[in-house]
């Protein structure tokens, strides 16, 4: 190991360069998809959650269980290798038709992160004080619209940061899917590697990167949380 | 316009409404009053379904809300309810919160919506506060858009519970004006209060609960000069030793 030397231009110019940028665009374009998708899936999940449907709280309840309490590595490998069994044709067509392992490592990211995203809601909502239903309903709205016009948007507010979070750690989680083989930051940086046997730079390279995406999410959290949670708290 | 006829409810062992009888014509004003935890407040959501009732007959606005094919949303959207703690949408600005209902359950038209709502402002002299949040507004200002609010549906009713006694002082009065105002204008009103002065000054008939029973009601007059129970002699003599005689005159 005393022999090593240090050669940082493989990762800022040339093809490993390339390589890790490319890697950073599959980690980046997995999380704001992910990100997406599991927002859409949490509110699915919280609403069901509150049901006063019996049905719909257990269902959201024995999702939340299995996800939350199960490896995500473990989900990650269901989707690539179980999925088969489980979805219909069309599904799986299209899950070939584009790349699958992007594909399996999405959907289970998401719904991995939709689970703790369903229960960040549920708490914004518990949040919002009981009076703020009362004042809704008084003026004509079902508990339904309530919850759609006044309730959620400020749960939502409320579970923004949140929400972040598990942005992060979505970003971060994402790099269990190069083991299906997505070709996002830490399987490209692996892949410098292998190569160059310049692990120590790659992986100072990819490491930075996460912690330069966090460091501007968090920042961007505290603007935020200034500007708008300010303005729209309850007087 | 109200019709309770021997209505009760309970809070498990509690008897929060005993027996309650009660007739509000249209355009009538009813101040309520009475010591803290008398019922009041429960009284005064049973008319609007926030509480259930547990039995007797509650006819409001013509519909039964002991019926179950009463539609209750439609009902509420005819009523008017003012709280303590105004509850004014902290997410939205002050017009927005007097267009929401419009706009969602009425159908109207954003513009004609914000038109109306503009008018409300202006009557109660808070225009130039349009594009505030509540967060920006003073309690008596908060609580002046919550009566704008409540008359952006054009109700029939309109129910107060308390509507002045989380303001400061000096505030009291500006939203009493507006409410005074609105008694002119015909509406008919339940308001749960301890502002005497605006029940002499305003109500048609001033009801007195104690322990969850209406013990008397009577004209302001009758009521202030006369009244017939201890305890509503007592809770005046309370309330107001140094204005009593003010009160009777
Ligand atoms: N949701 C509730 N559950 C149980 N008890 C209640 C509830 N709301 C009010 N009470 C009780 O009912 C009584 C009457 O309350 P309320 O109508 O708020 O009185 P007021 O408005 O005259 O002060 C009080 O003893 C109060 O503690
Ligand atoms: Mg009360």
């Amino acid at each position: 190991m005393l022999s090593y030397k240090f050669d940082w231009s493989i990762i800022l110019t040339g093809q490993y360069h390339d390589w890790l940028v490319s890697g950073l665009k599959v980690t980046l374009q997995l999380s704001v998809a992910g990100i997406i998708l599991s927002f859409l899936l949490g509110l699915v999940v919280a609403v069901m959650r509150m049901s006063h449907l019996k049905v719909f709280r257990w269902s959201a309840c024995v999702f939340l269980e299995f996800t939350r309490n199960t490896p995500l590595l473990v989900q990650i490998f269901f989707w690539y290798f179980g999925s088969y069994k489980l979805l219909p044709t069309v599904v799986n067509e299209w899950l070939n038709s584009t790349s699958f392992e992007f594909a399996a490592g999405l959907i289970a990211l998401t719904i991995y992160t939709s689970a703790f995203i369903a229960e960040d809601i549920r708490s914004g909502v518990l949040s919002i004080p009981k009076e703020q239903m009362e004042a809704a309903q008084s003026s004509g709205f079902s508990y339904l619209r309530a919850m759609q016009f006044i309730i959620l948007p400020q749960a939502v507010r409320i579970t923004v940061p949140p929400l972040v979070n598990q942005f992060l750690n979505l970003a971060k989680n994402s790099s269990l899917a190069m083991t299906i083989g997505v070709m996002e930051l830490t399987y490209q940086a692996r892949q410098v590697e292998s190569y160059t046997f310049k692990g120590f730079e790659a992986f100072t390279a990819a490491t930075l990167v996460y912690l330069a995406i966090s460091i501007i999410i968090t920042f961007l959290v505290d603007q935020y949380n200034e500007r708008v949670l300010k303005l729209h708290k309850a007087a | 316009m109200i019709h309770f006829t021997d209505v009760n409810k309970w809070f498990g062992p509690l008897h929060v409404l005993n027996s309650i009888n009660l007739h509000v014509k249209q355009g009538e004003v009813v101040v309520v009053c009475g010591p803290s935890g008398s019922g009041k407040s429960t009284l005064i959501r049973t008319i609007n379904q926030l509480e259930a009732i547990n039995n007797g007959t509650l006819i409001v606005d013509g519909m039964d809300l002991s019926d179950r094919k009463t539609d209750i949303n439609k009902l509420r959207a005819e009523i008017g309810f003012v709280f303590q703690q105004f509850n004014l949408y902290p997410h939205l600005s002050v017009i927005n919160n007097i267009t929401l209902a419009p706009i969602k359950l009425r159908n109207l038209s954003r513009k004609d919506a914000e038109e109306q709502a503009m008018q409300l402002l202006t009557r109660v002299d808070l225009a130039e506060k349009r594009d505030a949040y509540p967060a920006q507004l003073s309690g008596g200002q908060q609580q002046r858009v919550a009566i704008a609010r409540g008359l952006a549906m054009k109700p029939r009713i309109m129910l107060f519970d308390e509507p002045t006694s989380a303001l400061d002082p000096e505030m009291i009065g500006e939203v009493l004006a507006v409410m005074q105002d609105l008694a002119k204008s015909g509406m008919t009103m339940v308001v749960v209060t301890h502002e005497m002065g605006f029940a002499r000054e305003v109500a048609h008939q001033v009801v007195f609960m104690d322990a969850g029973t209406i013990l008397e009601e009577a004209p302001p007059a009758d009521f202030f000069c006369n009244p017939q129970h201890d305890r509503a002699k007592q809770f005046l003599n309370q309330l107001l030793t140094p204005m009593h005689g003010a009160l009777c005159s």
